[in-house]
């Protein structure tokens, strides 16, 4: 693709999210399908998002054990979990997660709508499909992606808690003393408000690539690939920004 | 119960490719075609997401380790977080995102039109034509996609270290070659073979069972990318469970 073609498509990109904002702030609201998609979009991430996050909090365990046993301070390992679980690693994996499975599920759904010609059948009906379907559907992702992380949050320190003690034999009383050494209530707000953000940019990259999908099931195929390929690079971008302004440094 | 029907399903199709595949060579000319289409369809993003990896690997150590004085430690906190867990997995999860995806809708797109049963009217296994030029193009790159994520990732956070965080650069890549030895490159290059053949097989497999019209083709990519991500995770924990473990 053409360096003005790719300019051309962050251009449409921008204009699709003003449109969707606009709709998003104004009402009428699509009240019923916004709970509807949210409830979907959670429980159908709950379990690969758990099942991501409880694994990698076991290898944080495995793996921060090796460097704190150099220095015999096993007790800091808890607090390295909670740290790297609680700010980095649940929200990145849940966001990761999400993108896979809410938003590309949401990409395949609007993509068959356009294909199927739905959404026009919906425009010719004076229904306003950027309200009716895709508000709905960005803002389920933008509540959804919180909780979820929340969700793998606890399972991430469940994994760190069964490596540590179940496994290494490390004492409970000692890991949960010092499970929050580190942290402060802050860390969880602030994967909370990250999470939000790469939800809505997870939203916002699905439905566009579904809204705008061309050229048959390919194009659906398609569609869904770009999703998450484009909303990972997305919000890896902008977590690297909002670390380094939530710690200032 | 389903979810165990697919289990068994699954394993059918593992051993049906195994079988397509047994005392035949492969489709000549069409391995170093997927190997290509793979690798650098996927090197552009693996290698973006390598970058901010490393950047916040070096902010989020800096940060945990300051409390107690240890910035120095960030090296080998990115060392050991990086080289040995998140570039592999990283790796995968983008293969998976990128090829892995594309595989199955390509074949979910011939399934629907009916293309995979002409190749079987042409006496042609589907298996063997389709599967195993992506399942040994897939083993050829995965090795050498997870040494430039390692590589990537190293680099990024040591320009973090030294230009935004002010760290000595020398005294963090001392860190660095200090706890990583020959033998965790080996277990990262194993570790991205398995996951190449895992995301070939689960992809191909969503693909094949994929039903027909354009929602069959976008469930059939959406499964594709989640199943693979999660089996990779898991496979990775009890890979360095047995590796690291004990």
């Amino acid at each position: 693709m053409s360096p003005v073609e790719t300019l051309a498509r962050i251009g449409r990109f921008g204009l699709f999210a003003a449109a969707v904002t606009r709709r998003a702030v104004t009402p009428p609201w699509n009240v019923r399908d916004f709970f509807r998609h949210t409830w979907l979009v959670a429980t159908r991430c709950m379990l690969p998002v758990a099942a991501v996050t409880f694994p990698f909090g076991m290898v944080i365990g495995l793996q921060g054990l090796e460097i704190f046993e150099l220095f015999g301070a096993q007790r800091m390992l808890p607090s390295l979990i909670s740290v790297a679980v609680l700010r980095e690693l649940s929200p990145v994996l849940a966001s990761v997660l999400v993108a896979a499975q809410g938003g590309s599920a949401f990409a395949a759904e609007l993509g068959a709508m356009r294909i199927k010609e739905e959404l026009d059948a919906t425009e010719v009906m004076a229904v306003d499909s950027l309200r009716w379907h895709v508000v709905p559907r960005v803002l389920a992702l933008v509540l959804a992606c919180p909780i979820l992380n929340v969700l793998g949050t606890v399972a991430g320190l469940l994994g760190g808690f069964v490596m540590a003690v179940g496994i290494q034999g490390e004492p409970a009383g000692v890991f949960l003393a010092n499970l929050w050494a580190l942290t402060v209530p802050f860390d969880l707000a602030a994967g909370v408000i990250k999470t939000t953000i790469f939800g809505l940019l997870i939203g916002l990259v699905a439905c566009y690539h579904g809204f705008n999908a061309t050229g048959g099931a390919a194009g659906v195929g398609k569609g869904v690939n770009d999703t998450v390929v484009h909303a990972v690079l997305l919000f890896f971008g902008a977590n690297y920004l909002l670390t380094s302004a939530m710690f200032a440094l | 119960m389903s979810w165990l029907a697919s289990i068994g399903r699954f394993a059918g199709f593992c051993f049906a490719v195994a079988r397509a595949n047994a005392f035949r060579m492969p489709p000549p000319g069409r391995t170093i075609e997927e190997a290509y289409r793979i690798g650098v369809q996927s090197l552009p993003v693996l290698l973006t997401i390598s970058v901010f990896v490393g950047t916040n690997l070096s902010l989020q150590g800096y940060n945990a380790f300051q409390p107690m004085g240890g910035q120095r430690l960030v090296g080998m906190f990115v060392a050991l977080a990086g080289v040995r867990e998140l570039a592999p997995i990283i790796a995968a999860a983008m293969v998976a995102a990128k090829a892995g995806t594309e595989m199955a809708s390509q074949i979910a797109v011939m399934r629907t039109r009916e293309q995979i049963d002409a190749l079987e009217v042409m006496a042609v296994n589907p298996l063997w034509w389709l599967v195993t030029p992506r399942l040994l193009g897939i083993i050829l790159v995965m090795p050498a996609l997870t040494i430039l994520a390692i590589f990537t990732t190293i680099a990024a956070s040591w320009l973090v270290a030294t230009a935004q965080l002010g760290l000595n650069g020398t005294d963090f890549l001392d860190y660095v070659r200090g706890s990583i030895h020959a033998r965790d490159l080996v277990a990262c290059e194993i570790k991205g073979m398995l996951f190449g053949v895992v995301i070939c097989l689960v992809s191909c497999y969503c693909g094949f069972q994929s039903s027909k019209g354009p929602e069959g083709v976008g469930q059939a990519t959406n499964a594709a990318v989640v199943v693979s991500s999660v089996t990779c995770v898991s496979l990775n924990f009890l890979i360095s469970q047995v590796l690291y473990g004990g």
